[in-house]
């Protein structure tokens, strides 16, 4: 069985040589004279099973070491031991507070130290493994969930006689845009990880659509008044159907997914619906949404009309005649047409 | 005199020192060495004051651990006792308490030294 590794700091050598002799024969040994050179070792090997650590050092410390393994995350997965002849109560409480697993006073006994380290990363090394065998699951999850909402959004679209692929390119557009506009408005800024979600969350926007009857959604010609509030009704009657299968998108997109479903269909002017919101009123994720909505189905074929061209479609959305969009929204949406057309000539080569 | 012999009468715990290090008495011998050079590079001293007294606590806490460590008992014992007082601020106590310790200290590294030599 492969050794496993155990880092030892502390700034006297014969401390480390006596807890090196100690470990040689069960792990591969390193050792770092300090809590620099320590850091350096641990942010640069992920194979480290337990750190042996001095607390009073000079230069970076044993606490400013903890501190920068709860910055890195590493305190989670990689067991931190202190070996210190320091009694000082508010030191090792301040080190335990920040992850420390023990604290073993020196001088310690071999034999006794051995055992200890050895319980803690047994238990390190099963915790780790569970949580490797549970994420794999809900990756897995994840990846199941994400075909049933793409097989529903495809119904959707296969009922709305799409071309096909617009849930798909408006998702990414959705996402694309996202980024342009957190990246250029700081108080639009979303972390990455959220635009993420949004991009994913815009998947189900048109779900209300299945509570549409086929003559109204598959009418050729223009909506009389009356069908086109029917119409309407599919935003609302989408967060219906969200309400009542909330599990069928995870709590960190459901927000987002509720929201982009009702308010795609807003227009910075308040002439919009189903609210008729006025400016931020929407959310910006939802407004972004609307954006990539009436792009894609200016630029698509529909039942009712043949596709533009990006110059025709950009055209439309300046010139209000899709309804009225946040400027700064359409200002990222112009400084994203490189990206934009590249995306749709990559989608149509597939 | 044997060298174990010699350090056990001078309170040195050799036997427990080297089951500390899984009974390897190379490591232990030459750990001693270490121990001897590091009193050598700071060398333990009553000749602080205020100013400097962080450092002293820290060159004899860092000693405090590697005499425990290898179970030389008399000098551990000082050690914590002159970093317990110089922590509670008790310098004048501290100095008393190095100036007790500094003759066994000198017979140990001595002791040490001699063996030293005697290998080479």
């Amino acid at each position: 069985m492969e050794k496993k590794t155990i880092l030892i700091v502390d700034d006297v050598e014969i401390n480390r040589a006596v807890l090196a002799e100690i470990f040689k024969d069960e792990y591969d040994v390193l050792e770092a004279a300090g809590g620099e050179e320590a850091l350096v070792i641990i942010n640069s090997n992920e194979d480290i099973s337990a750190v042996l650590l001095d607390l009073l050092m000079p230069g970076v410390d044993g606490l400013a070491v903890l501190k920068d393994m709860n910055v890195t995350g590493r305190i989670r997965t990689v067991p931190v031991f202190l070996i210190t002849a320091s009694e000082n109560r508010d030191l090792l409480l301040e080190a335990y507070h920040l992850g420390a697993v023990d604290i073993i006073s020196k001088p310690f006994y071999g034999h006794f130290i051995r055992h200890r380290i050895k319980n803690v990363i047994d238990l390190y090394s099963y915790q780790n493994e569970l949580e490797g065998i549970v994420s794999e699951q809900v990756t897995r999850l994840n990846k199941l969930n994400r075909s049933v909402i793409a097989a529903l959004a495809a119904l959707i679209e296969f009922r709305d006689c799409e071309s096909g692929g617009h849930v798909r390119r408006m998702c990414t557009l959705t996402w694309l845009l996202m980024q342009e506009v957190s990246e250029r408005y700081p108080e639009y800024y979303l972390p990455p990880d959220e635009i993420d979600k949004i991009g994913m969350s815009a998947v189900l926007h048109d779900i209300g659509k299945i509570s549409i009857p086929d003559q109204i959604l598959k009418k050729p010609g223009k909506l009389t008044t009356e069908e086109f509030e029917i119409m309407k009704g599919h935003t609302v009657k989408g967060c219906e159907i969200l309400q009542k299968i909330p599990d069928l998108v995870d709590e960190g997109t459901y927000v987002y997914s509720y929201d982009i479903c009702r308010h795609h269909h807003e227009r910075w002017d308040g002439r919009g619906y189903p609210d008729g919101l006025v400016g931020d009123e929407t959310s910006i994720w939802a407004q972004v949404a609307a954006v990539a909505d009436v792009y894609d189905a200016l630029t698509s074929d529909r039942v009712y009309k043949k596709a533009y061209s990006h110059e025709v479609a950009r055209q439309m959305i300046l010139n209000g005649e899709c309804g009225a969009f946040n400027p700064k929204v359409m200002e990222a949406f112009l400084k994203s047409e490189d990206k934009i057309l590249k995306m749709y000539q990559e989608t149509q080569n597939n | 005199m044997k060298f174990f012999d010699e350090l056990q009468m001078l309170g040195v715990d050799v036997d427990e020192g080297v089951d500390r290090l899984m009974g390897n008495v190379d490591l232990y011998e030459r750990m001693l060495m270490k121990f001897a050079d590091m009193l050598k590079e700071t060398p333990v001293t009553d000749d602080f004051n205020n100013d400097n007294c962080e450092e002293t606590i820290q060159n004899i806490h860092a000693l405090k651990g590697a005499a425990g460590n290898l179970s030389i008992r008399p000098l551990y014992e000082a050690y914590t006792e002159i970093v317990n007082l110089l922590r509670a601020g008790e310098i004048l106590q501290a100095k008393d308490e190095i100036r007790r310790i500094l003759p066994a200290q000198e017979n140990i590294v001595e002791c040490i030294r001699r063996h030293g030599q005697e290998d080479c």
